[in-house]
């Protein structure tokens, strides 16, 4: 699919290392690097990756939260890297985020009517009534009550703090909405609503959603595309059949075959990864990934893999998968699965 | 509910059951005097050598029930009704001292976090030989050598090295099996793991659920797995118990709620584990 | 949120009076506190004068009541500015971080390498008596508690996501900082005040006391006890003594007050 539509938010070349001293000792942690994409308005993309993959320090570089260590941030025609003050402000009109810790994300001592009036009081010139009228309009559109006006956080369900956390976000109708882990922190039974809602508004005002995540199942059911992170660069991307039916990277191989699925009688055949996640400080150079990957060769750990492309959409970054594959995304390379306790537990074993 | 516990395991018999809850209600009192009840005839059973699910959301009663097994209630907690039967022991008829011999020796658990769980002052080694050196008349190389061992069993690279770390100097993972290890040194008879692997990533989340089913099918650990993720569920699981506000809505085997749940409750939670209510 | 417990109410039913009486006593004592000659001159406490008069014949009563806006409202002042100076510092140090942070931190570690008392002693004599000096030193030397309280919260709140999702609301930072992180680091910090303002009545007595205070022999309790000093020996025990029980009550009540909040505040968190 051609995009001949221009996209709202474009990423590039974005790196973010800090600074940090370890037993007295200057050191750089690399949180962030090399990260590419584009967003299209009224799509979904979705970052996904475990803690350490940089997903987030990504998303808080995009709303300017901090500042990227180098790299372009460019909001429609507008470039945000360093954009400061009153400018600011005003982009923060077209670009929003809502926080993964409900419980956090509301100023405890502020009631609901107070955190929704904020972002109207800072920008708009209303008068006291016309604000009144928008925040209860606001609630109504994330379906939650004028009764819930003065009760505070903490007299809040989970969901219905993220509804007001939604609501805050949209108040100033934004044209990007960064989810940082949207539903991680709510019930089951309760996710669904609330991504219902998110889904519902994406589609009223064509807002484009870049969603943070590590749930392999939400980012199945509602993103269409997806970009893999591990230790800061992005692994893996393409659309999200791409990603699921056709995994290429092995992180990417790695995380889908882990993660558990609601499924009886599955038989789980997993690729392992040996060890954990190496630790960020003085990354070396070379794949983030080899010291733990099946597939490791000496060339992995010279030189950091370039991004190849497999289809125009589908791109992975790691060139022994694809020699191994040669060209077509069908044929992927055999790996070699080892693990003293090779476990193929489906249900037969009873 | 009828007068039988329902079985959560098929075809077990009496000698099977390891665990026999049987219409257990309680709740707890307030500051100010007002009594909320959190539980409400609860009643189920976890056969031996199973792993079964203690499934539900927040609310449910999941961790309180689990917490009534060993005693480790707060004393704002106040049983209306119902008998723990461990073994056919009322664990609620034992006193303190006889409650204590069984916690750590013959039940043990594993919390969500571990490095809270564990002591932040004490190394690795030190916090498991405690355990051991308290329930069973060993040396103290004895106990530190059984140390290495079930730590080893856990699957820790380096034992001896863990064994001279503090908790705060392992990821996430590793704690977790340091947890664990720590909950198996006496070789417990019932093992409860309480939402073990929530907050670990997904790899490392796999990992210890294979470790766990490991020591279940080649052990015969009996293990009651409190969590809310059906994924989980489904893939570790022989026998289910779901519960809601309190109560429990359903039990069976992992494929009846799987497969075909009857409760109105359990169907809601499964279709929303996979996001079945929102549009593409 | 505010504590139920006994010792609360009870400080607080304290520290109410004596915020009457301090007002009161602005406009009306039985009699003039600074008048000579009111009654027989020694004379034990009876109904006329019940605290009793001292070697000129005031009414120890009149000059005890009177002496309650003075010591109480120094209190206040030195607490009410230290707390304002040390929150702002603290927050704003809190926040930034920086070279401000690492300087205020070595001022501030001087400044609590004193013995507080000896210090306040020996700058007032350098100085020089009176309210306004008394104050500031005082002041003083309690702010790196402040300081260092509100720099520890706003470090530990800043990173909470209310304060990011305060900056998309477009507010600059330091709108971030004294809009929303500030008002919610207020509870130990009042705590603090409170046991605070215990140690700062105790030590504004013990300033008048030593004649290091407002001017000696002026109507302030710690002035008065000293004055009444001489006279314990020979029997007049209440000249000193109905003084020295007002710096007791309102150094107690105080101190009780904090531990009431802290002890709320501990308990609220857990």
């Amino acid at each position: 699919m051609i995009e001949t539509r221009r996209p709202i938010l474009g990423v590039s070349g974005l790196h973010k290392t800090f600074r940090i001293r370890h037993s007295g000792i200057a050191k750089s942690l690399t949180a962030v690097q090399r990260v590419e994409f584009e967003l299209y308005p009224g799509e979904t993309v979705a970052l996904v990756g475990e803690s350490g993959s940089g997903k987030s320090t990504v998303a808080r570089c995009i709303a300017r939260l901090i500042d990227a260590t180098s790299g372009e941030v460019v909001l429609g025609d507008l470039p945000l890297t360093h954009i400061r003050g009153r400018a600011l402000s005003k982009v923060y009109e077209d670009l929003q985020m809502v926080f993964q810790d409900t419980h956090g994300a509301l100023n405890p001592r502020m009631t609901v009517q107070a955190t929704l009036e904020e972002p109207l009081r800072l920008r708009l010139h209303l008068s006291r009534n016309e604000r009144e009228e928008r925040v209860r309009r606001l609630l109504e559109s994330v379906d939650l009550g004028p009764e819930l006006l003065d009760r505070y956080p903490r007299q809040l369900s989970g969901g219905q703090r993220q509804r007001v956390c939604i609501a805050r976000a949209f108040a100033v109708d934004p044209k990007v909405v960064l989810l940082d882990e949207p539903t991680a922190s709510l019930d089951v039974s309760v996710r669904g609503q609330v991504l219902q809602l998110l889904r519902r508004i994406q589609k009223e005002r064509n807002v484009a959603y870049l969603l943070i995540t590590h749930d392999l199942a939400l980012v199945r059911r509602v993103s269409e595309r997806v970009l893999v992170m591990y230790l800061g660069s992005v692994v893996e991307q393409g659309t999200t059949a791409e990603i699921f039916n056709h995994p290429t990277h092995p992180y990417t191989r790695a995380l889908l075959s882990s993660a558990p699925v609601v499924e009886y009688g599955r038989v789980k055949s997993r690729l392992r990864l040996t060890g954990e996640i190496s630790s960020a400080v003085d990354l070396p150079r070379g794949c983030p990934l080899a010291p733990r990957c099946p597939l490791v060769q000496a060339s992995c750990l010279d030189s950091f893999p370039p991004l190849l492309q497999v289809t125009p959409t589908h791109s992975v970054r790691c060139p022994v998968v694809l020699a191994g594959a040669g060209a077509g995304k069908d044929a992927i390379a055999p790996v070699r699965e080892h693990s003293a306790t090779d476990s193929t537990h489906g249900r037969g074993r009873r | 509910m009828s007068s039988d516990p329902p079985l959560a395991a098929e075809q077990a018999t009496s000698t099977d059951v390891l665990l026999e809850i049987a219409d257990y209600s309680g709740g707890f009192t307030s500051q100010t005097g007002v009594f909320t009840h959190v539980l409400n005839g609860v009643a189920f059973s976890v056969a031996r050598s199973t792993i079964t699910a203690l499934v539900g959301e927040t609310g449910s009663g999941k961790t309180v029930t689990a917490l009534s097994i060993l005693g480790l209630l707060p004393r704002t907690f106040r049983r209306i009704s119902g008998s723990i039967l461990f073994e056919g022991r009322d664990l609620l008829k034992l006193d303190d001292e006889e409650l204590r011999a069984v916690r750590g020796s013959q039940i043990c658990m594993v919390f969500q976090d571990a490095r809270t769980a564990l002591n932040p002052v004490f190394t690795i080694g030190t916090q498991i030989s405690d355990v051991s050196r308290l329930h069973q008349r060993v040396s103290k190389k004895q106990a530190r050598n059984t140390a290495v061992e079930v730590l080893d069993r856990v699957r820790i690279p380096d034992p001896r090295r863990c064994m001279r770390q503090y908790p705060h100097e392992l990821s996430g993972g590793m704690a977790q099996r340091a947890q664990l290890a720590m909950a198996l040194v006496c070789r417990p008879r019932l093992l409860i793991l309480d939402e073990p692997t929530t907050g670990l990533d997904v790899t490392i989340q796999a990992d210890i659920l294979e470790l766990i089913v490991d020591l279940n099918r080649n052990e015969g650990m009996t293990t009651l797995f409190i969590t809310h993720d059906l994924g989980i569920v489904a893939e570790t699981c022989d026998a289910v118990v779901v519960m809601q506000y309190g109560e429990v809505r359903e039990t069976g085997t992992c494929e009846q709620i799987i497969t075909s749940p009857r409760n109105a409750y359990t169907q809601m939670l499964i279709a929303a584990s996979r996001f079945q209510g929102v549009s593409e | 949120m505010l504590p139920r417990s006994l010792t609360f109410f009870l400080a607080l039913a304290v520290i109410c009076m004596l915020g009457i009486a301090a007002i009161l006593s602005a406009f009306w004592t039985p009699h003039p506190p600074t008048a000579l000659e009111t009654g027989p001159p020694f004379a034990s406490p009876t109904w006329a004068h019940p605290f009793g008069t001292d070697a000129v014949g005031a009414d120890i009563f009149s000059r005890t009541l009177s002496a309650t806006h003075v010591d109480v409202g120094i209190t206040i002042a030195v607490v009410g500015l230290a707390l304002l100076v040390g929150t702002i510092w603290g927050s704003i140090i809190g926040f930034y971080g920086g070279w401000a942070d690492a300087v205020s931190l070595r001022l501030l570690q001087v400044l609590q390498s004193f013995p507080a008392l000896l210090l306040a002693m020996l700058v007032i004599f350098a100085l020089g008596n009176g309210i306004r000096n008394v104050i500031l030193v005082v002041a003083v030397i309690p702010l790196p508690d402040y300081v260092r309280l509100s720099r520890a919260e706003i470090r530990s709140k800043k990173t909470w996501q209310f304060a990011e999702a305060a900056r998309l609301t477009g507010r600059r930072p330091i709108g971030v900082l004294f809009r929303h992180l500030v008002p919610n680091s207020m509870r130990p910090l009042v705590a603090n005040a409170s046991i605070n303002a215990s140690w700062v009545a105790a030590t504004v007595g013990a300033l008048g006391f030593v004649g290091l205070g407002i001017e000696p022999g002026s109507v302030e309790w710690g002035s008065m006890v000293a004055g009444g000093q001489a006279a314990v020996g020979s029997g007049g025990w209440w000249i000193s003594f109905f003084p020295g029980l007002g710096i007791f009550f309102l150094s107690a009540a105080f101190h009780l007050l904090g531990d009431a909040l802290t002890d709320a505040d501990i308990s609220r968190r857990s």
